[in-house]
């Protein structure tokens, strides 16, 4: 009902409602994993699967960015030849993965996210410490609370 | 070098010119800060330069051109270190931002435990720059950061070292042990060959070379080996000096050659601040998808009213159940609103991960949350809920800014008009407070280590918070009508309706101004929070701890300003637990000091004063307003117990606002302790007790009786700055304990002490009236006797 109510208005826009911020994931060491923990502010929605696959895919791509193998280690050694100047020039390996990812949670919202009134927002702003997850409600709506659980009751219809 | 000053007092803003990142905010330029980086710069390129102008000519020609060449060679290597050490950010942390703690406000402890492969670490509440710390992270107090994997601060490089130039640094001192034993060798050979000749220009100039380089030779050698021994063991110095794995298991350690490779072959980290923000370019457009329910979520709908939704805005899910492990007291039963068996509570992962550490009370600390300016208020207020519950809804809804969804839920259960994330109200320069602190904790710590500033901080400050949650809760029965009152009374609400949820939800604003607000606008910013409350009109006096004697009298205001310099000086005179507690984050040495602290405060308020300790902790902010510099404001971080503990009389739990409790503190030991001795010196109540329960009261007794048997250190390092003599100090604790007694059991009766053999510390305006007393971090608590 709240939903026709919001029919009426021409155009309705969202307004931020909360935040939920998912830590990190230091089971492992000082290692970049966040938790994949489906926090229940999420609960109503988004689906916890696909959640879960973006976190688990974030931490792939960390790991793969932190992880020390020929390249990193080429890459050092380059770089003390040039008596660090590469840098100036050159990408490292870690900025390179960190441009991934943030195409990647790019996508995420786009696809994903945006759809179900969430943005996810690049760890890399908050230092790596947590992903910040925006929810945003229905600024139509008569309530938000109210508005957003008789939404969810008409679909669970 | 030109460029490192200009990196130092670039580390602010400037260094970060997006204001997306939250960069640390500027700090004065300090001339003194560069002496060693300008020396060891001058001798580097100095010496290195005679040499190779005087002695590396006859060199080639004698022995090889490769000579020159292979000293250039690592003279540039050197050069090249040594810039990315001095220049590189070090893995600074931005600011957290606004929201992002809005739970974690003076109810929440300021400890959190996380489990590194089976080890628990503790990441501790960083009040400056508003997050937990990470593991390994640091407060580098002469930066004024926060920084990752931090190593140290080295003044010649006058840079923090840390995860991302620990390897430059690394290096730069593998370097220039190769380059000094060259530049020695070298030197050494062309003298061996000009015995003769030594009275010549060239001869002599190599000698003088050979002797800078054999000075500067042993401690860069030293530095070197003790280095290259972290890199093998994996860990940093911080952590070495701190003792944090002595004996025990360092949970960052991958092995020797692993952790080799990982300083000295892993990708470059990337840097948080000045980074170019990716602006945000998806809208989010109503109708949202929703996930399908399932049968039992739908019925908890139903049966809830709406009341789960405002549940999951008020407070974040996974940090909830967080602080409610934390509280190793049982929490009184919630309000029926807010409790609904068809709400589910998950365990998360961190709840259950605390839940391993033994939550005991000691462990709960409050983080300070000072918030400068407008919500100052509002930390107060959610202790003051117990007193009025009806008064703050009022007041609550005097609020104009009162957007809370908190606050609306709270009054209309189910019902929210527009909900809206408001923390921004929160504000930011609440981090003003902590960089005095921190800062001059560095500086304390750097004494102690030549050539090393640790500058981290160890132990926690007791946060404004607790002052403010005391003047808070006066002002809550008040009506305000300014905005910080207006958070306050909506986290008075807020706090009031979820008062009973134990720990539950802190209001959701930033609290943590009333501390320096108060101690920017003294009398005015007090008056704001916790003036109404008294009778008298007087604005709130910062006691040390939050006091609300019976004796609080006029002369607490005036006190307000004077202790400030002896904290000032009396933090430099801490007990030797806070030293310890300073430099290592280990246990034991960080939570006395603190608990005593905390136990100063906790006079409560006798009948008297009616409204209640509010003033006491306005003042007390005020104080931590004036000293950045005291660590002491880290240790507030608690926020007034008393919410949990549904005090029966409405005072006591004002009085202990802010007690920020350490977290494993062998309360038993410290009680017996001080039970056994009546020592002379005051024990600095650091906790806020308000405590209705039994359970309260016999916690807080044997805070008072630990507070008491530390309190003879505390004494003698705060004798400067408290002023206070043992025999003024013994009435204060004696007057405590019979106090502590008859918490929970009747309204204080504040005895009078026994007179006390010193009549007024230095500070008393008034004869005899106050007794001031130093606890952790310099905090100078006044007791009205």
């Amino acid at each position: 009902m709240s939903e026709f109510h919001n029919l009426q208005e021409l155009r309705r826009s969202a307004s931020l409602a909360n935040k939920v911020f998912i830590q990190r994931d230091y089971s492992e060491g000082t290692a970049c994993r966040f938790q994949t923990k489906f926090p229940s502010e999420l609960e109503s929605r988004i689906e916890r699967t696909l959640f879960e696959d973006t976190v688990k895919t974030l931490n792939t791509f960390y790991a793969e960015a932190e992880k020390i193998g020929g390249q990193s280690y080429l890459e050092g050694c380059l770089a003390c030849a040039t008596a660090y100047l590469i840098f100036l020039c050159m990408e490292t390996r870690y900025e390179k993965v960190l441009k991934k990812i943030a195409k990647y949670i790019q996508e995420q919202n786009e696809k994903i996210y945006a759809p179900r009134g969430l943005l996810i927002t690049d760890p890399i702003e908050r230092g790596m410490r947590v992903i910040e997850v925006s929810i945003y409600e229905d600024r139509g709506s008569s309530g938000s609370s109210s508005g957003s659980s008789s939404v969810s009751v008409s679909t669970a219809r | 070098m030109a460029g490192s000053s200009s990196k130092s007092g670039g580390r602010g803003p400037s260094s970060s010119p997006l204001p997306h990142a939250v960069a640390p905010p500027s700090r004065p330029l300090r001339p003194s800060r560069y002496v060693p980086v300008s020396a060891a710069t001058f001798f580097l390129v100095g010496s290195t330069t005679l040499f190779f102008c005087f002695t590396c000519p006859w060199l080639s020609e004698r022995f090889s051109v490769a000579v020159p060449i292979y000293n250039g060679v690592i003279f540039l290597f050197v050069l090249a270190n040594f810039c990315m050490a001095t220049f590189m950010d070090p893995g600074i942390f931005p600011r957290a931002e606004e929201d992002e703690d809005k739970e974690d406000d003076f109810r929440a402890p300021l400890y959190k435990t996380v489990e590194i492969r089976g080890i628990q670490v503790r990441m501790k509440w960083c009040s400056t720059c508003r997050f937990y710390r990470p593991p390994r992270c640091s407060h580098c107090s002469v930066c004024d950061n926060c920084v990752e994997e931090f190593d140290h601060h080295c003044p010649w490089v006058n840079n923090c070292i840390g995860r991302r130039n620990y390897r430059y640094f690394f290096l730069f001192l593998l370097s220039l042990t190769a380059h000094i034993m060259a530049v020695f060798g070298f030197g050494l050979l062309f003298i061996l060959y000009h015995r003769q000749s030594i009275d010549r220009l060239h001869a002599i100039v190599t000698l003088a070379v050979m002797c800078v380089a054999g000075l500067f030779f042993i401690p860069v050698a030293g530095l070197t080996g003790f280095h290259v021994v972290l890199v093998a063991r994996g860990r940093t110095t911080n952590e070495q000096v701190t003792g944090k794995f002595r004996g025990g298991v360092n949970p960052f350690t991958n092995g020797c050659w692993k952790n080799v490779s990982h300083v000295l072959c892993s990708s470059q980290a990337p840097r948080y601040l000045g980074r170019k923000r990716c602006v945000q370019s998806v809208s989010v457009q109503p109708p949202f998808l929703r996930p399908q329910l399932t049968e039992a979520q739908l019925a908890a709908k139903i049966l809830d009213n709406g009341i789960q939704g405002d549940l999951h805005r008020s407070k974040s899910s996974l940090e909830m159940m967080e602080s409610q492990s934390c509280d190793a007291e049982a929490p009184p039963p919630p309000k029926p609103e807010l409790r609904y068996p068809g709400i589910t509570r998950e365990n998360t992962e961190e709840c259950s991960l605390l839940n391993k550490a033994p939550p005991t009370p000691t462990m709960y600390k409050y983080r300070p949350s000072y918030s400068p300016g407008k919500n100052h208020t509002a930390l107060t207020h959610a202790y003051a809920n117990q007193l009025s519950r009806g008064e703050s809804t009022g007041s609550a809804r005097d609020s104009s800014s009162s957007t809370s969804s908190l606050l609306q839920a709270s009054q209309q259960p189910g019902f929210r008009s527009q909900p809206s994330l408001d923390r921004r109200e929160a504000p930011a320069d609440r981090a003003g407070g902590g960089p005095g602190a921190d800062r001059r904790e560095g500086g304390r710590e750097s004494g102690g280590m030549p050539g090393y500033s640790l500058g981290g901080r160890s132990y926690p400050s007791f946060s404004d918070a607790s002052v403010l949650s005391g003047g808070a809760s006066r002002s809550s029965s008040s009506t305000h009508t300014s905005a910080g009152a207006a958070h306050v009374s909506e986290a008075t609400t807020a706090s009031a309706s979820f008062k009973s949820l134990a720990n539950q939800t802190p209001p959701p604003h930033r609290n943590g101004s009333l501390s320096y607000d108060n101690l920017l606008a003294g009398g005015d910013g007090l008056k704001d929070t916790a003036a109404p409350e008294l009778s008298s009109g007087k604005p709130c006096a910062v006691v040390g701890g939050g006091f609300n004697t019976p004796f609080l009298s006029q002369p607490r205001e005036v006190d307000l300003q004077s202790p400030h310099h002896h904290h000032h000086r009396s933090s430099h005179h801490h007990h030797p637990f806070l030293h310890r507690s300073s430099s290592s984050t280990s246990s034991s040495p960080p939570p006395p000091p603190e608990r005593e602290r905390l136990l100063v405060d906790p006079h409560l308020p006798p009948g008297p004063q009616s409204s209640g300790p509010a003033p006491q902790p306005a003042p007390h902010h005020h104080h931590h307003h004036h000293h950045h510099h005291h660590h002491h404001s880290h240790h507030h971080h608690s926020t007034s117990r008393p919410p949990r503990f549904a005090a029966p009389h409405a005072p006591p739990h004002h009085a202990y606002p802010y007690r920020t409790r350490s977290t494993d503190t062998p309360l038993g030991s410290a009680s017996n302790t001080c039970q056994s001795s009546h020592s002379p010196h005051p024990p600095p109540l650091g906790k806020s007790l308000s405590y209705s329960s039994a359970a309260a009261a016999e916690m807080q007794y044997r805070l008072v009786r630990k507070a008491s048997a530390s309190a003879g250190a505390n004494a003698a390092g705060a004798g400067g700055g408290g002023g206070m003599g043992g025999g003024a100090v013994q009435a204060p604790k004696d007057e405590l304990i019979h106090m502590k007694r008859t918490n929970g059991d009747q309204p204080f009766s504040c005895s009078t002490p026994s007179s006390p053999s010193h009549p007024s510390p230095a500070h008393k305006p008034l004869g005899g009236s106050v007794k001031k007393v130093t606890g952790v971090g310099g905090t100078t608590y006044e007791i009205s006797v």
